[in-house]
């Protein structure tokens, strides 16, 4: 499957965006395709800029449900600013705007109906370096649900996502200590178990390993293939060796654009272009 | 590092073709060995098969360090994998050369001329098949790998009519069987040799394109495998 960026006319820029305003007014062409069935994050020609400066440049892509999908590429290319726009969290940034259509199965994110708080509750997010609350590590876990107005059992959604997180043998005997006194790595799962304690659908992942030793890497690595059963992964990552090792699919960006998207073998073993070549084997970049 | 890596692999792909020019010579060697009675040929291609072999376990050796340090992807790893294969290839050819050499030295005066015509087109044409599946290697020229695939048929069927021939002799007479059964070596050598040649032109090809075309057409492995 090769997703080839295709230029869509019609489109209208976007205004500055605020926290409650979607930031972009899109039309959808009756000729453009329908979202296919397992698609799960749909993007048409989309380009996010930063006042002036286009750092994404419209990018077409398909990313398909339950599977893990890595975003590689050069510092710059845009990667990170694609993957943050799928859940907007670009929207507290005053001078970005977005042209384009960004769907989430099917649902306009930035379009009028769309609430933001709603879609990062099911798009989760899970940054470069983890970031716990200095709170307990029990409360770290069940404090999202709780101000969503969880009424389940709580212990029971924390140990649920403790233990999709791989990190429930670890903790279980110390959930009221500080999430603070983990390491690294625990810390990171424990941000991961945070996220999906609220039952996302899709969780987002920023160069999640970036600040990890290895031995902590190969943890999330293995925890990445596991979450793939019941989430869809978006990775971003500088580490090609890991998109390679984790990610079914993987797309290379390059300066904005979206150069390849193909199968993660493919693209590592016969790119069909000759950037992503380049790319892969350290010829550039 | 890359380009310290970028040099490393060109120093290998410089190595191995270095390994295959002297593979194709002990072929050329071995093949006049079978026609000529030039004293002492048989002996050379013999010593020089250590050479080969020596280089084959460095070039294995190099390849594995590489992937190791390095990981390769994409180009750079179909390059490791191909010179992985070609490297076997070309010791496999040698050890046929060996084989060939070892054969000529008792056969040339008592072979039937007509054998000896067999052979020596049998031969031109493996030796045609390696320079160009080894040259193919050596410019990445996918446009001359695909002369290999014809000559090797052309092989083929000299090596299945020398058989004929040799069946059809030992019918009608059991003399000189000795010598009959030292061109059939020769034959299975020879065409074992342009099969070596076929399968470097096979991974010139996947080289160049990712594709493997082994037996006969590209052959896959199902995702539920």
């Amino acid at each position: 499957m090769v997703i080839v960026p295709e230029t869509i006319s019609g489109r209208q820029e976007a205004q500055s965006p605020s926290r409650m305003t979607p930031p972009a007014l899109r039309l959808r062409k009756p000729s453009q395709p329908a979202v296919t069935s397992d698609s799960v994050i749909r993007a048409e020609g989309v380009t996010i800029r930063y006042a002036d400066f286009a750092a994404v440049r419209d990018v077409t892509i398909e990313i398909p449900d339950r599977q893990v999908t890595a975003i590689i590429g050069p510092s710059g290319c845009g990667k990170s600013t694609f993957l943050r726009a799928i859940n907007r969290m670009n929207d507290f940034i005053p001078s970005m705007s977005i042209s384009g259509l960004l769907t989430y199965r099917g649902q306009d994110i930035y379009g009028p109906k769309s609430d933001a708080v709603d879609l990062r509750r099911r798009i989760g997010m899970v940054f470069q370096k983890p970031n716990p609350f200095p709170k307990t590590i029990f409360k770290n876990v069940a404090w999202g649900a709780s101000i969503n107005g969880y009424r389940g059992d709580i212990h029971e959604l924390v140990e649920r996502a403790l233990r999709r997180a791989a990190i429930w043998d670890e903790v279980k005997d110390k959930l009221n200590q500080s999430a603070f006194a983990l390491s690294g790595g625990q810390q990171q799962r424990l941000c991961i178990a945070r996220a999906i304690a609220l039952e996302p659908d899709v969780l987002l992942m920023d160069e999640p390993c970036s600040a990890l030793d290895p031995i902590a890497t190969a943890r999330i690595e293995d925890l990445i293939d596991q979450l793939k059963t019941h989430y869809t992964v978006v990775l971003v990552t500088h580490n090609m060796q890991q998109a390679a090792r984790v990610s079914d699919l993987t797309a290379f960006m390059y300066m904005g654009e979206l150069i390849e998207f193909d199968a993660t073998d493919k693209i590592f073993t016969t790119p069909s272009e000759q950037r992503t070549q380049d790319y892969i084997t350290g010829r550039f970049g | 590092m890359t380009t310290h890596f970028v040099n490393l692999l060109e120093d290998l792909r410089r190595r191995v073709a270095r390994m295959a020019s002297l593979v194709e010579d002990m072929v050329q060697e071995a093949c006049e060995s079978v026609t000529d009675t030039k004293e002492g040929l048989p002996d050379r291609v013999i010593k020089r098969d250590n050479e080969v072999d020596t280089e084959e376990v460095a070039v294995e050796s190099e390849v594995i360090r590489l992937m190791a340090l390095y990981q390769p992807v994409g180009s750079d790893l179909r390059l490791l994998c191909a010179i992985l294969k070609i490297n076997n290839d070309l010791e496999r050819v040698a050890d046929c050369a060996v084989n060939i050499a070892e054969r000529a030295r008792y056969m040339t005066e008592g072979a039937e001329p007509h054998h000896l015509e067999t052979l020596k087109e049998m031969g031109i044409l493996v030796r045609n098949m390696l320079r160009n599946a080894i040259q193919s290697f050596v410019m990445e020229d996918i446009e001359t790998v695909h002369k290999a695939f014809v000559e090797d048929d052309h092989v083929d069927t000299l090596y299945e009519q020398t058989i004929k021939r040799i069946v059809a002799d030992g019918a009608a007479s059991s003399d000189g069987m000795a010598s009959q059964l030292d061109v059939l070596s020769v034959a299975k050598n020879l065409e074992r040799i342009a099969d070596h040649a076929t399968n470097i032109a096979e991974d010139v090809i996947f080289l160049s394109t990712g594709d493997i075309v082994r037996h006969g057409e590209a052959v896959l492995p199902s995702k539920e495998e």
